[in-house]
């Protein structure tokens, strides 16, 4: 590799990585300055007097408090269900024969394909119809009936481990059940911690699912920061909006720096093997 | 619902009963028995929250309902024929084509293109690797609402960048410009596909490359006949979903009110199919024209799937798995 050529590419990446944080800078300007500094043109590129009051103004004006609740409520009910539904699933894929096998994992893998929204609004017709709008029964039912593509993660993962383990296991008289919760779930911990990041990072992210089963006032952060702040005039408070969206991302960001690795296995897999 | 977990608890019991019966079953038979306990979650949960939605949908589709009175009658194939003399359906759909014709392939493109220059041995490619793909964990919301700051009309740092160049503001987020915001919003959520490539760049062999190189290969030749070949299905697979993504796309909504009833004060340039649903759905409560509207959509990412598979199967290159590879 030459010395320019080397130069070249520090160049286009350097320019590109300007281009992918200045607007996550941008938000974190926007949330420090006063409605005064927001409304004069043109704009300043730092506020002249941060206001981080905006931030306890961004809490208060909302029920950020409550919505912060909805949201950890739903991601941990769709965190835990998710992640054991889909490696019990993917159990009995990987480790278990039977007649239907073969049909239902392509079954499986075709609902990968299908598009989400389009059975998500006549879901919704039918659990109001069962009376379980406005409440976390929908996200349950979810959670129990597992993710195509985390069963497929896992049962990925099952499939690559000895044969010997399960028939020691099953001389001992232990059975299926106890072969996947002692032997095999402990050993998944990599799958396990994908699988909880992502099923996090979808239930903290997602905006249609609680819009459309959530009423306003138990809601998620999620809805709440999409149209929450604004005036009596009904225009956005944009300062407000800033520090309210830099607060609901943040736990995203943090949870990816901790755990990047994992976050980059769960998605990277997706495509490829 | 919890008809889920007492269907998983039936199933469970008649297994537990019968192990004293062990020796008299024929191994095979359990074997199945356990297998299909173990996937009965999914398969119970894929009926009830995926195929028996869809069927609902599809009646609805036949009826006049509005989901309140309890009069819905019988109306056939009226609300497809509908569909077809809607004028805001049609544009609406054609709306949704453009932008997933542009922004698929330009996010598949800037993605490998990163993708290759991060595949080599440069200094600090972990740290540009986590910078760039940074955005794509944003949540949706997030990223749409840090678009509106940037193109804001008085506070955003466009018209700011603008303004120090000499020149005048624009009003970004109404037509004629708002799709390009849409656009960058998208884009900026490239880093994805990014790594999705960049795992499949390092699926393959360095030998291959190093072989051509020894037989005197120039980088572009070894770029396009070995690379981009070995890469075909990581491609495919990111066009069919980045496709199937695309088509029931809604982040104009994030990008206006980011309310479900607000498809209102979507701009008309950024009007798309799936901002139309939501229209009917939550602004006219015509759910039986929006179920058949959503049958079309589902028609129409099937037709599509299938017709790039077919297209592709010529062109993509599927190696043989090796062995022992999971």
């Amino acid at each position: 590799m030459t010395r320019t050529y080397r130069w070249a590419l520090y160049i286009v990446l350097g320019a590109v990585v300007f281009a992918m944080l200045s607007p996550i800078y941008w938000l974190v300007q926007t949330s420090l300055k006063s409605p005064a500094e927001m409304a004069s043109f043109p704009p300043t590129w730092w506020p002249s007097h941060p206001q981080f009051s905006n931030y306890t103004d961004a809490i208060s004006k909302v029920n950020f408090i409550g919505a912060t609740q909805n949201s950890l409520t739903i991601a941990f009910i769709t965190t835990t269900l998710t992640t054991l539904s889909s490696a019990w699933v993917g159990f009995g894929f990987a480790r278990l024969t039977a007649p239907g096998k073969k049909q239902l994992f392509v079954i499986l893998l075709s609902t990968m394909m299908l598009p989400g929204i389009v059975t998500l609004v006549p879901t919704y017709l039918i659990f109001a119809k069962l009376h379980m709008v406005n409440t976390y029964w929908p996200w349950v039912a979810w959670g129990l009936g597992g993710s195509a593509f985390l069963i497929f993660l896992f049962r990925q993962f099952f499939a690559g481990i000895p044969r010997e383990m399960e028939e020691a296991a099953i001389i001992d008289g232990c059975g299926y059940v106890g072969i996947f919760w002692r032997i095999f779930l402990p050993q998944s911990w990599p799958v396990i911690a994908a699988s909880v990041i992502l099923s996090f990072t979808g239930a903290w992210g997602d905006f249609v699912g609680p819009a459309m089963f959530l009423s306003q006032d138990s809601t998620t952060l999620a809805v709440a920061m999409a149209s929450g702040y604004v005036n009596d005039k009904g225009l956005p408070m944009n300062n407000l909006v800033a520090a309210g969206a830099v607060m609901y991302v943040l736990p995203v960001l943090v949870l990816f720096m901790f755990m990047q690795r994992r976050f980059v296995s769960g998605f990277a897999t997706s495509g490829i093997k | 619902m919890s008809s889920a977990l007492t269907e998983v608890r039936r199933t469970a019991a008649p297994a537990a009963v019968e192990r004293p019966a062990r020796g008299k079953k024929p191994p095979t038979l359990r074997k199945a028995r356990t297998f299909y306990l173990f996937v009965a979650p999914w398969i119970i949960g894929f009926v009830a929250l995926t195929v028996f939605p869809l069927g609902y949908a599809f009646w609805l589709s036949l009826t006049d309902s509005d989901g309140l009175s309890p009069k819905t009658h019988f109306v056939g194939f009226d609300n497809y024929i509908e569909i077809f003399h809607d004028p805001l359906t049609i544009s609406s759909l054609a709306k949704t084509g453009v932008f997933t014709l542009v922004t698929v392939p330009l996010g598949i493109l800037a993605g490998l293109l990163l993708a290759v220059i991060l595949n080599q041995p440069i200094k600090a490619r972990g740290l540009f690797r986590a910078l760039i793909y940074l955005p794509a964990v944003v949540p949706p919301v997030g990223a749409a609402l840090t678009f509106r700051l940037i193109f804001d009309r008085d506070a955003g740092a466009a018209n700011g960048i603008l303004s120090s160049l000499g020149l005048d503001p624009i009003t970004w987020l109404v037509d004629p410009n708002a799709r390009y915001v849409l656009y960058g919003l998208v884009m900026w959520g490239c880093g994805g596909s990014m790594i999705i490539s960049l795992a499949g760049l390092q699926d393959i062999p360095r030998e291959l490359q190093e072989a051509a190189q020894v037989d005197g290969a120039s980088y572009w030749q070894s770029f396009t006949r070995i690379t981009i070949p070995l890469l075909s299905p990581v491609i495919l697979f990111q066009i069919i979903t980045g496709v199937i993504g695309s088509l029931q796309s809604f982040a104009p909504l994030l990008l206006s009110s980011g309310s479900l009833s607000g498809a209102g004060t979507v701009p008309q340039g950024n009007y798309m199919y799936m901002i139309h649903v939501f229209a009917q759905y939550f602004s006219a409560s015509r759910f039986g024209y929006a179920s058949a509207m959503l049958w079309m959509l589902f028609a129409v990412i099937l037709l599509v799937t299938l017709v790039i598979i077919k297209v592709s199967a010529k062109t993509v290159f599927y190696t043989v798995e090796p062995e022992g590879k999971k």
